[in-house]
């Protein structure tokens, strides 16, 4: 890798103005650094210096409820606090849920919300420096040609990339929203963080380089959960992965937020599967299968992905009967 | 046994380990070098960073196949620190293909000199695996059309399996200090002694002038048998500039250019009636090599009676690094081919696939187990292929192996000092699964003394020579060398005490770390060093003599059965249990051996369901060339591994490194055709294909 300066900055001002300042090439922040370091050993990122906010402080409680129950954690929260936090586990199972199916034990003890949210796609070609594909510049996608296994079923093109994030779609069936600092502004929606390839081809989100996740904040969604489907149940990226969070009454969803991971460039909302969930009964699991089922409609498969359409309307099923038996257990 | 319903552990069990409990040498001795290990202490040949040191580095071809059209040699030597670029071609015929080497003092020197380089190389046409040369077989012969037509059934199918890299933990490279007229080679390596054969010239020194060392060695699995292209480029930088030089390679040019078990492409046509019985028939199968090898599928293995079969292997060649030995090279692919096709037969004829092997074997140790790993893995509760409706389906299968026992020269020596210690010598290499350990049992055996007394030096070329750890020949021919050395230290020991206590020295002897004689215990061990020796004792044995002496011979024997379940909605499959019952001569050391039985298992499940090496069909780059997409087999899909030994009163040790991985994928593709009712021909069998096969089967 190349050479770099580190800085530790003690406010989020001295972050910003040092990512402003002309004095470093390329300068970029650090948290956890995981696919940072994963960046700079590929060399595919040369930064003259690494500005680290990991350090920066949050609050002394990176997961809290405020009084009137809004939900917060911290940019700085790691997988594992998130994954083992009592507050998500009975406020939000879905995110709870989310952090722990990420990575391996020892990833999440470092790795943070923000970065799981802001990590770069994992792409085998995007990952190599030989492949000049379009997010570093180039003029080709070589997936749809080329091994496409572990590609996008969903909103692919130009760029065929599936989102990594297992948090992204968790807090997107939260409607969380992402507090940000550096730029004037103060927070967008989950729903806006994102922008497809077509929107942009350097760029997953729609941050600025110099501005900085604080924290998320959400209400409650006790009757919510996700489930991802591995290859391999030991440190593997999934195949396919699903947030549900349903407003159940009387035996009855009133409502239901469905979001997808791993099978498109964004976490990818299905909105037809929400609405055809809606006033189903959460024991007629005839309906819910079909209901579910929905979630294949209109993919694009590559020529070796097909399979992942098959996968998803499982792994959401299995999501809603998640979050449907939550709520079984759920006192009242 | 309730043990089957219960949730895949994180930790290894220790159930059943007790059929193996006093059945061995020595039943209780962990591994010496553990906690040196665990801690980081042990250091590795990678961990050798000598003063003023060089570093090298390769530079390699990006693509499949690729012109190198300009490289900035000047600008990386104009980078600080850099001293020198060698080319050595401008074509390149796969990915990670050496074009050349860099050198500098430093490794960012050496990584900022890579960079400047800026080589452009232009992609040439590829091909990337066996179909782009082979479409299919050769007509069937006359003689074998007339013998299938004979036959009641007859199966025309074909078996794929895949390109797997080595991926040992430690990666492949040397560390040289060069002293001028003398060398010394600090190694990754799975031989000693062959690691400086014909590395004379690359040092300019003779080769008794260099000496090996390689105290802990990460895994080599075949790939690490001689000196590879690392050491003999670290040899000659090190002898032109008189520094030492480090070349240790990147864990992606470790999947590319280090060897790999080659990918094969079986036909089988077979005929058989409708009892089970195999008349024979054709078997052609391709072996995808890379730029080179044969790429061998040892099938028929000759375990089962599979009737008159006509045979032909040819090695295909494109654009992928070339092949090299890989644990059992061959043979497991063979026992997929082998074991699958009998589970196909016993599907179409209905005879259950234990009685068909029952039937078929050729050998009373493979019936015997067969019949004991069917009572352990609950055989009798096993559903018709098929026959299962629900979204879990659990699957049998069973899966064989066999392997040879390799004589090979060894020499060892044990010396016993006044003070007590004992120092058991082998110049032979651990490459991770027990060779110090056995050794120093062995030796504390034949002493009569604790273990405790008893260190090891190995690993290096001026001790004793030994053989390469391959073709699993460590354990079953050094350790009679030591335990022939060990004795002869004792006897020279005795002899020496009984001139001092005015006895005969056959009638003293040591049994627990005391002197006896008959049931009188004359003094301690320590007390008899003491009394007895002067300059240390040195014993001295080797193999030939330590064989015929200790007996053993035979080849090793194993069977597994596989216990797993398949979730049909999204192709998952989780192995529940494997039972592996294994005829390996007598166990030196319990712990070692079954660790060397679970770590050859967990390798077969990790080949049967997870590692490929995928190469880009148009640029014939390899894609996942790390630990993250390249996938290795990890701790939540490790299932009960249950290694039986099946001693039968035998003597000597038999080979076991290789033996118990070549069973596994077999078992495992039949325990998946017996949960979903089809069969999936192709490794690694993931999910997209179990979901493919079902697919088809209901359409």
């Amino acid at each position: 890798m190349n050479r770099f300066a580190v800085a530790q900055v003690e406010s989020p001002d001295q972050a910003v103005e040092l990512m402003e300042s002309k004095r470093f090439v390329s300068p970029v922040y650090k948290a956890g650094g995981l696919d940072l370091l994963d960046h700079l050993k590929e060399g595919l990122i040369e930064p003259g210096l690494l500005v680290d906010i990991r350090t920066l402080a949050g609050c002394a409680d990176p997961i809290h409820q405020a009084e009137d129950g809004t939900l917060r954690i911290s940019a700085n929260a790691t997988l594992a606090d998130i994954a083992r936090s009592p507050l998500m586990h009975e406020h939000a199972p879905v995110i709870a849920q989310a952090a722990h199916s990420a990575a391996s034990p020892q990833i999440r003890n470092v790795a943070t919300i923000a970065g799981n949210l802001l990590q770069r796609p994992r792409c085998w070609y995007y990952r190599q420096q030989q492949f000049d594909c379009l997010k570093k510049g180039g003029h080709q996608c070589f997936a749809p040609d080329g091994e496409n296994k572990y590609h996008a079923v969903f909103g692919g093109g130009p760029c065929h990339m599936i989102h990594p994030s297992s948090l992204a779609p968790a807090l997107s069936v939260c409607n969380a929203h992402i507090h940000v600092t550096g730029s004037g502004r103060e927070s967008i929606p989950i729903t806006e963080l994102f922008h497809a390839p077509d929107q942009g081809l350097r760029s997953e989100h729609n941050l600025s380089p110099v501005e900085i996740i604080t924290h998320i904040t959400f209400d409650p969604v006790p009757h919510s959960a996700f489930c991802a489907v591995h290859e391999k149940q030991a440190f593997d990226w999934p195949l396919a992965m699903a947030a549900a969070a349903l407003v159940i009454e009387s035996g009855t969803i009133r409502s239901a937020r469905i979001c997808a991971g791993a099978v498109a460039p964004i976490p990818w909302p299905l909105p037809k599967v929400e609405d055809a969930l809606r006033d189903l009964r959460i024991d007629d699991d005839g309906e819910l299968d079909k209901a579910c089922s929905l979630a294949a409609d209109r993919g694009e498969p590559l020529s070796q992905n097909a399979y992942k359409l098959k996968l998803l309307p499982v792994a959401i099923r299995r999501a809603v009967q998640r979050a449907i038996a939550r709520n079984a257990e759920a006192p009242q | 046994m309730s043990m089957r319903d219960e949730h895949i552990p994180t930790v290894m069990p220790t159930t059943n380990r007790s059929a193996n409990i006093g059945a061995t040498l020595n039943d209780d001795t962990s591994r010496l070098e553990a906690i040196a290990k665990v801690t980081g202490a042990a250091r590795f040949s990678r961990d050798v960073y000598l003063p003023n040191s060089l570093f090298v580095s390769f530079i390699r071809c990006p693509y499949g196949a690729a012109k190198l059209e300009s490289i900035d040699t000047e600008a990386a030597t104009a980078v600080q620190g850099v001293l020198d670029v060698q080319m050595s071609r401008k074509r390149g015929q796969y990915h990670g293909q050496p074009a050349g080497y860099l050198v500098a003092d430093s490794p960012s020197a050496m990584w900022r000199g890579l960079r400047a380089l800026n080589a452009q190389w232009k992609p040439q046409p590829v091909k990337t695996g066996i179909t782009d040369e082979i479409s299919g077989p050769p007509p069937v012969p006359p003689s074998v059309q007339s013998l299938l037509d004979e036959a009641e059934n007859t199966l025309d199918t074909v078996y794929t399996t895949q390109v797997q890299t080595h991926a040992s933990a430690e990666t492949h490279g040397s560390v040289v200090d060069h002293h001028g007229d003398t060398a010394i080679l600090y190694t990754s390596t799975q031989g000693t002694f062959a690691a400086r054969d014909g590395m004379e010239e690359a040092f300019g020194i003779p080769l008794s002038a260099i000496e090996v060392r390689c105290e802990h060695v990460g895994g080599g699995f075949g790939s690490k048998l001689r000196a590879g292209k690392e050491s003999l480029i670290a040899a000659r930088v090190s002898a032109k500039y008189k520094r030492p030089v480090y070349l240790f390679v990147s864990r992606a040019e470790d999947h590319l250019d280090t060897g790999n078990r080659p990918s094969s492409r079986t036909y089988v046509n077979i005929g058989f009636n409708s009892d089970g019985t195999i008349l024979g028939g054709r078997m052609q199968s391709y072996g995808g090599v890379g730029v080179g090898g044969n790429g061998g599928v040892h099938v028929p293995s000759g375990r089962y009676s599979l009737g008159e079969l006509a045979r032909d292997h040819t090695p295909v060649r494109f654009n992928g690094g070339a092949e090299r030995p890989f644990r059992a090279p061959g043979a497991p692919q063979g026992a997929f081919v082998e074991e699958l096709m009998l589970d196909e037969i016993a599907a179409i004829t209905g005879v259950n696939p234990l009685d068909l092997r029952l039937a078929r074997t050729t050998h009373d140790d493979f019936r015997e187990m067969f019949t004991l790993g069917a009572e352990h893995i609950g055989w009798s509760s096993r559903a018709a292929t098929g026959s299962q409706k629900g979204t879990i389906r659990r699957g049998f299968g069973i899966g064989s192996g066999s392997w040879e026992r390799y004589p090979a020269r060894a020499e060892a020596e044990v010396v016993i000092n006044r003070d007590g210690s004992v120092e058991a010598r082998t110049g032979t290499q651990d490459i991770g699964t027990g060779n110090r350990t056995v050794m120093a049992v062995v030796t504390a055996d034949r002493l009569g003394i604790p273990l405790r007394n008893v260190s090891v030096r190995l690993g290096n070329s001026t001790l004793p020579i030994g053989p390469a750890s391959g073709g699993s020949m460590t354990v079953h021919n050094v350790a009679p060398a030591m335990m022939q050395a060990a004795d002869d230290a004792k006897n020279q020991l005795l002899a020496l005490l009984a001139d001092r206590l005015d006895a005969a020295s056959q009638d003293l002897d040591i049994v627990s770390g005391e002197i006896r004689r008959g049931d009188e215990t004359l003094m301690t061990w320590s007390q008899a060093c003491v009394k007895a020796v002067g300059q240390p004792i040195v014993g001295r044995g080797n193999r030939t003599q330590g064989v015929a002496r200790y007996g053993g011979a035979g080849h090793s024997r194993g069977v597994q059965f596989v216990e797993l379940a398949v979730d049909v909605e999204t192709g998952i499959v989780r192995v529940k249990r494997i039972v592996a019952i294994q005829v390996c001569g007598r166990v030196m050391c319990r712990k070692t051996a079954e660790n060397q039985v679970m770590g050859a298992v967990t390798q077969g499940i990790s080949y049967a369901l997870f590692e490929d090496r995928i190469l880009d069909h148009n640029l014939g780059s390899m894609v996942n060339p790390n630990l993250d997409m390249y996938k290795i087999i990890g701790t939540a899909d490790i299932p009960h591994i249950e290694p039986i030994f099946y001693t039968k009163g035998q003597t000597g040790p038999r080979s076991l490194g290789e033996p118990p991985t070549i069973p596994t994928a077999g078992a495992i593709a039949c325990a998946v055709y017996n949960a979903i009712g089809v069969p999936v021909r192709d490794l690694p069998i993931t999910p997209d294909k179990i979901l493919a096969a079902l697919e088809g089967d209901a359409a």
